[in-house]
């Protein structure tokens, strides 16, 4: 009973995190461009209002995979909470992730086709060096479970997979949208790919991918946090940290290509793993 | 039912339904023949299981004189093949495998000690999953094909029918596969890995194009020198036995491989043979010029037979190099097909050759399970083995259907399928999802992989990406079928029964299996585990999945490794895609053309616009392959140096430790 009050609390608790963090986002991104910026909770007014407007529609199955990957998107922050198997947790968020792709297929816009593609490359530079942080956690832990990185007394992850922490910085970077690798969509306006991926989405629909995105926030966050959970309170100043850092990266960075982000974070972020993983083996004698 | 019985339905009956429905010339009849073959193979292979291990020899001696001559007669017919086609490599490949043959029976005098090996015939709880996998999801196909080659001539205005010889090869060819799984003695194992090769060559040639005999050769020059390493393997073996026929069986290969290092060369050349039937590189060519092929042939070959064989070979031999630097080196192998092979696929434009690079990358990451050898690494090889021969039989059979819509395979004139044929694209949508996305099987088997793969790291790190390649080449597909136009009233298209039986029946075991997994593998999986690896732990709780440490294994309390929620998983798919696909309706008023600049010609639906100089032109959109960096012309000089390479160390490492 207590793990679904623990769910549920989540559920609920996440989003709400994850707006006011948008909302900082904005403020810090103004203020970084000498702006004055809107109010924090901003996101929640943008949030409502869309949701008030009526429904438009390029075709039917773009909206069955916005509700795949919302609810794929909260499958994945309570195996966080509930503390399951991180590795499976990475599955999950790529079912979440190739649901939003195919929203963005389904249907017959250059602009979204544009942003879908691009959102592939994302993913296929991202999956590898998340899929490798798991097995990371795996080789100092001995286990897969989250459970076993946050027990009592287990060491904190980050001094011995402090390479792999840089790669899932860059990883952060992705999942974000933030410049360099705001490349499938992005939240600056004025673009050559219009609103990419989410050109098609509008209303109520753009309403539930802003919430997709708090939960994601909150998720990709929270696993940053992992790395260092005991205390746990080390690790989210670390995660805030990492996106404070990240928002400064937005703004003074550019945005690249797709294929030198495929390179870039394969020849950085997949070589950092490596290495880490191969240290680690090598200390533990591939226990 | 009594064994003879059930092993002569399980071997026999095919063969005979296959002659019967040579001579009669009626389609009805036919169709009915070949519906009762399948039924009564799905039968047997439950009264199998039901039966349990145990060995089995036939009483007389005849079987085995049987066995020689036909081994001699397909010999023969390889080198007329070779010499009537004018095609070297299949001669020179048959001559190495007749002449080493029949001085080995003959000369050396085997041929005696060959028929007095007991039991011929060993079936344990792996040879049941494969014959199950091998008469149900085989069966279903032989049913799809009954009407798909009707079509098929129909649609080539082909004069003469060949109907009745194509449905002989492929009904044989199950029968083929069950004696293969549960051969012991080598010769027979020979025998029928022979049979499934000459049912191959026959069904790939069955078109008769040039590019069809081509392909159909190349197959069968390349399991032809597989047919010779399985011949010098035996050979070795009965030099290494003192002139008798003690070691050749498996089982005495299995018992004994794991405590002698002289027996590492056999295992490391049958597991050699293994990879060319299983495609691996840089062998994948013949898989993919098989591709020619009528559909139900790419369904049978990729998913319940030939490949599986390759496959179910490592992984029987998994005990013989159990903790050796083969097994090692045979993870590398695989895990290095699973990832060249999913960063082809990226590239391919058409349907086919997606779905074979997906078949060979999946084959290299069984073979990679049965190199890392642990219980876990071998569960999730058995079930990946289970679950791909669902699913890849599924696309397969989409891929067919699709392709007598539209008669193409290419995945560009698959565009807007959703529009077109709703009923089809969701069936073909089910099969991608389940080839690589939770909760369903595949995912659950690669889950299974990647927490056992840490002993091998190099084979971990090529997990990786060939994973992420995987998500990319089946999303990129499914998009181009789900473009549509601002639509609504789609009529649901009809299909012929013999079309749509089997696949709502594959959908179905996608999802009952899929729900089931962990009762599967308690009851059922488990033991075949056990046959290959001593297996501790339980790696189902309930209806869950969970990888318990060792320590729990042993009785005490500790942490889990990993869990795999199955139902829960279930529900959430359920939520999220199934829910809002019925309920999810929009009405006429609510649907907006897409944004194109505001340069949009006429209404919602159209998708013509004004380009330069006021002229209309129609939107096109393609799909990206990233060919200049994943395709065979950028890649494939660096994958083959790569597999050629891992092969020679293999082989070196083998004979090193040997010597």
């Amino acid at each position: 009973m207590n793990q679904w009050w623990i769910a549920i609390i989540a559920i609920i608790v996440a989003p709400i995190i994850g707006g006011f963090l948008a909302g900082i986002d904005r403020k810090i991104t103004a203020r970084l461009q000498g702006r004055y910026g809107p109010p924090i909770v901003q996101p929640f007014y943008d949030f409502f209002k869309l949701l008030g407007k009526s429904r438009i529609a390029t075709s039917r199955m773009q909206f069955v995979w916005i509700y795949g990957y919302l609810v794929f998107m909260i499958t994945c922050v309570v195996f966080l909470v509930l503390k399951l198997d991180l590795l499976l947790l990475i599955f999950l968020l790529g079912f979440a992730g190739i649901s939003f792709v195919l929203g963005g297929f389904s249907s017959k816009s250059p602009y979204s086709h544009f942003g879908a593609n691009r959102e592939l490359m994302q993913i296929l530079s991202y999956e590898p060096v998340l899929l490798l942080m798991a097995l990371g956690v795996y080789a100092q832990n001995g286990s897969f479970m989250i459970s076993e990185i946050m027990k009592p007394g287990a060491a904190p992850l980050l001094p011995s997979l402090w390479p792999i922490f840089i790669a899932v910085l860059l990883v952060l970077t992705i999942k974000l949208r933030k410049s360099p690798f705001d490349l499938s969509t992005s939240h600056h306006g004025h673009q050559e790919l219009v609103k990419g991926i989410m050109t098609e989405f509008s209303g109520p629909y753009y309403a539930l991918i802003n919430l997709t995105e708090w939960y994601e926030i909150v998720l990709v966050l929270g696993i940053v946090a992992l790395f260092w959970a005991n205390p746990l309170w080390v690790g989210i100043i670390i995660a805030l940290a990492a996106f404070v850092l990240e928002l400064i990266i937005d703004n003074i960075a550019a945005r690249m290509t797709v294929g030198w982000m495929v390179k870039f974070t394969w020849a950085v972020g997949l070589v950092l793993c490596v290495l880490n993983i191969a240290y680690l083996y090598l200390i533990k004698g591939g226990a | 039912m009594d064994l003879n019985w059930m092993m002569a339905v399980a071997i026999l009956l095919p063969l005979i339904a296959g002659i019967l429905v040579f001579i009669i010339r009626q389609y009805h009849i036919r169709g009915l023949i070949v519906i009762l073959t399948a039924i009564a193979l799905i039968i047997n292979s439950i009264f199998l299981m039901l039966h349990g291990p145990d060995t089995y020899t036939p009483t007389s001696h005849y079987w085995g004189l049987a066995i020689t001559i036909l081994d001699y007669a397909m010999l023969l017919f390889y080198i007329y093949a070779g010499l009537s086609l004018k095609n070297w490599l299949v001669l020179i490949f048959a001559l190495t495998q007749i002449i080493p043959l029949a001085y080995w029976e003959f000369g050396m005098g085997a041929s005696k000690a060959l028929e007095e090996i007991k039991p011929a015939f060993v079936f344990d709880h792996l040879s049941i999953v494969m014959v199950l996998v091998i008469s149900i999801v085989g069966s279903l196909i032989t049913i799809f094909a009954l009407r798909y080659m009707y079509d098929h001539e129909h649609h080539k205005e082909i004069e003469k029918s060949r109907q009745s010889r194509f449905l002989f090869w492929l009904v044989m060819f199950l029968g083929a596969m069950n004696g293969l799984v549960m051969a012991n003695n080598l010769l027979w194992l020979y025998f029928f890995w022979e049979v499934t090769t000459l049912c191959c060559f026959e069904l790939i040639a069955h078109d008769l194009t040039k590019e069809a005999i081509n392909n159909a050769a190349r197959a069968l020059w390349m399991n032809s020198i597989g047919g010779t390493a399985m011949i010098l393997a035996m050979i070795y073996l009965f030099a290494k036995g003192g002139g008798t026929a003690e070691l050749l069986t498996l089982e005495s290969i299995i018992k004994a491989g794991g405590n002698q290092a002289m027996l590492l060369l056999p295992v490391a050349l049958m597991c050699f043979t293994g990879f060319i039937k299983a495609a691996q590189f840089p062998f994948q060519t013949w898989l993919l010029g098989a591709m020619v092929a009528p559909t139900p042939v790419s369904a049978l070959l990729h998913s319940s037979t030939m490949v599986k064989a390759g496959v179910y070979l490592v992984l029987r031999l998994a005990p013989a190099f159990a903790g050796s630097y083969l097994g090692i080196m045979v993870a590398i192998c695989g895990a290095f097909t699973f990832f060249a092979a999913s960063i082809l696929a990226i590239a391919q434009t058409t349907g086919k050759r997606v779905l074979a690079y997906s078949t060979i990358a999946n084959l290299g990451l069984i073979i990679a399970c049965a190199g890392i050898n642990s219980p876990l690494a071998i569960a999730a090889a058995i079930l990946l083995i289970i679950f791909h021969a669902i699913s890849k039989c599924l696309m397969f059979l989409c891929a067919g259907t699709i392709e007598h819509l539209v008669w193409s395979r290419e995945i560009e004139d698959m565009e807007g399928l959703a529009e077109k044929f709703p009923v089809t694209t969701f069936i073909t949508a089910i099969g991608i999802l389940s080839m690589f996305l939770p909760p369903f099987g595949m995912l659950l088997g690669k889950w299974l992989a990647l927490e056992s793969v840490f002993a091998v790291p190099l084979a971990a790190i090529l997990f990786v990406i060939a994973s992420a390649a995987t998500m990319v080449f089946w999303a990129k597909w499914l998009g181009r079928l789900l473009q549509v136009l601002p639509r609504l009233g789609r009529k649901f298209e009809s299909l012929s029964l013999s079309y749509s039986v089997p696949l709502w029946l594959l959908v179905l075991g996608i999802f009952v299996v899929g729900i089931g997994v962990a009762p599967v593998y308690q009851r059922f999986v488990s033991f075949a585990v056990n046959n290959v690896v001593a297996a501790t732990e339980a790696f189902a709780a309930g209806w869950n999945i969970v990888v318990p440490s060792a320590s729990v294994a042993a009785g005490g309390t500790g942490a889990l490794i990993g869990s795999f929620p199955v139902w829960p998983l279930y529900i959430v798919f359920g939520v999220a895609i199934v829910l809002p696909l019925i309920f999810v309706t929009i009405k006429p008023g609510e649907l907006r053309p897409v944004y194109l600049c505001g340069e949009q010609v006429g209404g919602v639906d159209t998708d013509e616009w004004i380009t330069t100089a006021d002229q209309k032109a129609k939107l096109q959109l393609g799909g990206f392959y990233w060919q200049g960096a994943t395709g065979e012309g950028a890649v494939n000089p660096w994958f083959y140096t790569v597999s050629i390479a891992l092969l020679i160390i293999l082989f070196a490492v083998v004979v090193g430790v040997s010597l």
